[in-house]
């Protein structure tokens, strides 16, 4: 699921009007003192920006004052959390708090509709809210065509206990996330929490924004945001600029497969028969061999003893298959072993252009996975 | 007729100039369905593949009475053309293309439902009845008339699937690829029912991935009125945990999108789990 930063999130609250502490985003520890002079506070958190969680306990949110700040924040960038660099760290001003709420809208694949999810115990694991105070989370589903007028979250402001100005905040809140949510192709907006101050203001202290990957091509300023850079390995990003589906593992045989059910099940058998996959790799309906040459360029920088084509060609051409091989061992050395199962669209053209050039294609999934896993542990 | 598709359904390809939507009308045209018209905007009156090409779905249904339609229109301007399908009245939606976004498909999705349409996909394969008729893109030289109704929400892998069926000698009544994407039109439990009341069906093979609820609903639905022996294959039994989707998404379903614990699931409902595609028609054997 491709997630923003915190901070980014928060921007998009921000234009969206949704209230959002002051904050500022931090490469290097220069030129704290010009925040502290905005907030005119000399207290304020520290926030590391990472796409895993767990930020909490790894010490990489904390309350500081503006003398440990500069310190704070250089001893938090570069460090290393769950496997990716600390790089940007958010200094944010300190809100007072009189109580926490939870808030989400989300696309909700079963329904097709918008969701929202509301709870006056927010700040804490909602789940265990959910396990532990059922009656404490309130739903309301909202039709795709709906307007999310503000008159529709009443109700729900006053199940969570807003009253008089705070009420009508809260549905104005409730429409911009919804709005915000239809105009920037957004699958899930998560406030937690969302805090109530004691001069009766609701503030969003943290922010989680998950986006629609299918929706690049309409929301470019999203889509160029770091975290859709940062989300992935480098290669991972390759192969995404290249419009493959790519997840790296950390097996022997380098996969690449048409169609996501197919390059799952191929991982899978794989495992089945002793070996395992060094990543999952669709290219997707329809590649052509320019696609095919660089799924293999990809694997070929990846730290593998085999490589599986796997192939059940419907929209996908297996002479487009064949070719891009071809090509891509003509361009470079494929230095580990490589078996091939090609069936499907054009499959006859596809195995006649392998033939010619001496390799030998499959027909059947199975014995084409026994045959690489025997390359393999028979190479070691 | 098998379900939802049978020799006489007459289909309209949406994007039938276009390169995929070419190829495939060929192919579907060869098999033998009833292709009867190509929607192109700005092509209209001309011929193509030997079939009338319209500038809107209107002018072609009220010429051919077509009753489904196939989209293969690039991803950005799916969300028009299959309101326009459904506007001008067709019955059978199947949306090829792949990348649609999901607020486009929960709107198409909708529509569909208030227009009693049964939608497929996108970002799916389509269905074929063999020896019929074939919308979409699965190859129809691997499929044999048969008994076997197939619902799976994969494309490649049901191609495996079927073929590994024909080889060893069950035809199929029905197959229908649901398509992967996580809002999509009908779902396993509407094509379950289908394959209830059809009197070709004999059995049902349902063929899952981890991540979503269907396959828990299809065991749901099986428990209480499904009688016929089903069987079912799960994908990515061995894949690392996936990313939730939040914390929303578990309050709102749970946390049960694992192969294993959809498998679990389904074997407690009384369908037969797999563990490899290879293993289905073994086990339908064991079972006659």
């Amino acid at each position: 699921m491709p997630m923003l930063y915190e901070i980014e999130g928060k921007q998009l609250f921000k234009e969206n009007k949704i209230p959002v502490p002051r904050f500022r985003a931090y490469t290097d520890s220069s030129s704290i003192s010009q925040f502290v002079e905005e907030i005119g506070s000399d207290v304020m958190m520290a926030k590391a920006q990472a796409l895993s969680g767990g930020r909490g306990k790894a010490g990489l949110i904390k309350k500081v004052s503006s003398a440990e700040a500069e310190e704070y924040i250089q001893s938090i960038l570069g460090r290393d959390h769950r496997g990716k660099p600390v790089e940007i760290v958010m200094l944010e001003e300190p809100l007072e708090i009189e109580k926490e709420y939870y808030l989400a809208v989300m696309l909700d694949n079963e329904s097709g509709k918008y969701l929202i999810i509301a709870s006056s115990r927010g700040g804490v694991d909602i789940e265990e809210v959910a396990e532990h105070y059922p009656d404490d989370i309130f739903k309301k589903s909202l039709s795709i065509w709906d307007n999310p007028f503000s008159y529709l979250f009443i109700d729900l402001g006053k199940n969570l206990g807003f009253e008089a100005k705070t009420l009508t905040s809260f549905t104005n809140l409730m429409t911009n996330m919804v709005n915000m949510a239809k105009q920037r192709d957004l699958t899930l907006v998560e406030i937690n929490p969302l805090i109530l101050t004691p001069d009766k203001k609701i503030i969003a202290a943290d922010s989680k924004v998950v986006i629609d990957g299918n929706s690049d091509f309409r929301q470019a300023n999203i889509a160029s945001l770091k975290s859709q850079r940062d989300r992935h390995t480098e290669l991972e990003f390759e192969a995404d600029q290249a419009g493959i589906s790519y997840v790296q593992l950390d097996g022997e045989i380098g996969i690449i497969a048409g169609g996501a059910g197919l390059s799952m099940a191929t991982c899978d058998l794989l495992e089945f028969f002793g070996s395992s996959p060094a990543n999952f790799l669709d290219v997707g309906g329809g590649a052509d061999e320019i696609k095919i040459e660089k799924s293999l360029e990809i694997l070929s920088r990846q730290n593998i003893k085999g490589i599986f084509v796997n192939f059940f060609a419907g929209i996908t051409r297996c002479d487009d298959v064949a070719q891009g091989i071809i090509n891509a061992s003509k361009k470079f050395e494929i230095k580990v072993p490589i078996v091939i199962r090609l069936v499907g669209t054009n499959d006859k053209k596809g195995i006649s252009i392998l033939e010619e050039n001496g390799i030998k294609a499959y027909g059947e999934m199975e014995p084409a996975a026994r045959k690489i896993i025997e390359l393999v542990k028979g190479g070691n | 007729m098998a379900i939802l598709l049978g020799e006489n359904t007459k289909v309209i390809v949406q994007g039938i100039t276009g390169k995929q939507g070419t190829f495939h009308a060929k192919s579907m045209i060869g098999y033998g369905t009833k292709v009867v018209a190509g929607v192109t905007p700005g092509k209209g009156g001309q011929e193509h593949l030997g079939v009338p090409v319209f500038d809107s779905m209107k002018e072609a249904v009220e010429a051919t009475q077509a009753t489904a339609s196939v989209i293969f229109i690039p991803a950005r301007f799916t969300y028009s053309a299959a309101m326009e399908a459904i506007d001008a009245g067709i019955n059978l939606l199947t949306v090829i293309t792949e990348g649609v976004p999901v607020q486009d498909s929960a709107r198409i999705r909708q529509k569909a439902l208030d227009n009693d349409v049964v939608m497929v996909g996108p970002n799916c394969p389509g269905l074929i009845t063999p020896e019929a008729s074939k919308i979409g893109i699965i190859p129809g030289k691997i499929c044999t008339k048969g008994n076997v109704g197939i619902v799976s929400r994969s494309g490649t892998l049901t191609y495996e699937i079927i073929q590994n069926l024909t080889v060893n000698g069950f035809g199929q009544s029905t197959c229908v690829g649901l398509g992967g994407d996580p809002i999509k039109g009908i779902g396993f439990n509407e094509c379950l029912t289908l394959f209830e009341n059809d009197p070709l069906t004999k059995q049902i093979i349902l063929v899952g991935e981890i991540g979503g609820t269907g396959e828990q609903q299809a065991a749901d639905l099986v428990k209480k009125e499904i009688t016929k022996p089903v069987y079912a294959f799960i994908a990515g039994q061995t894949a690392p945990p996936g990313k939730q989707m939040g914390h929303a998404g578990a309050i709102v379903h749970g946390k049960s999108g694992t192969a294993k614990e959809k498998m679990r699931i389904l074997s407690e409902a009384g369908i037969t789990t797999v563990k490899t595609s290879s293993e289905i028609p073994l086990r339908i054997k064991e079972n006659l």
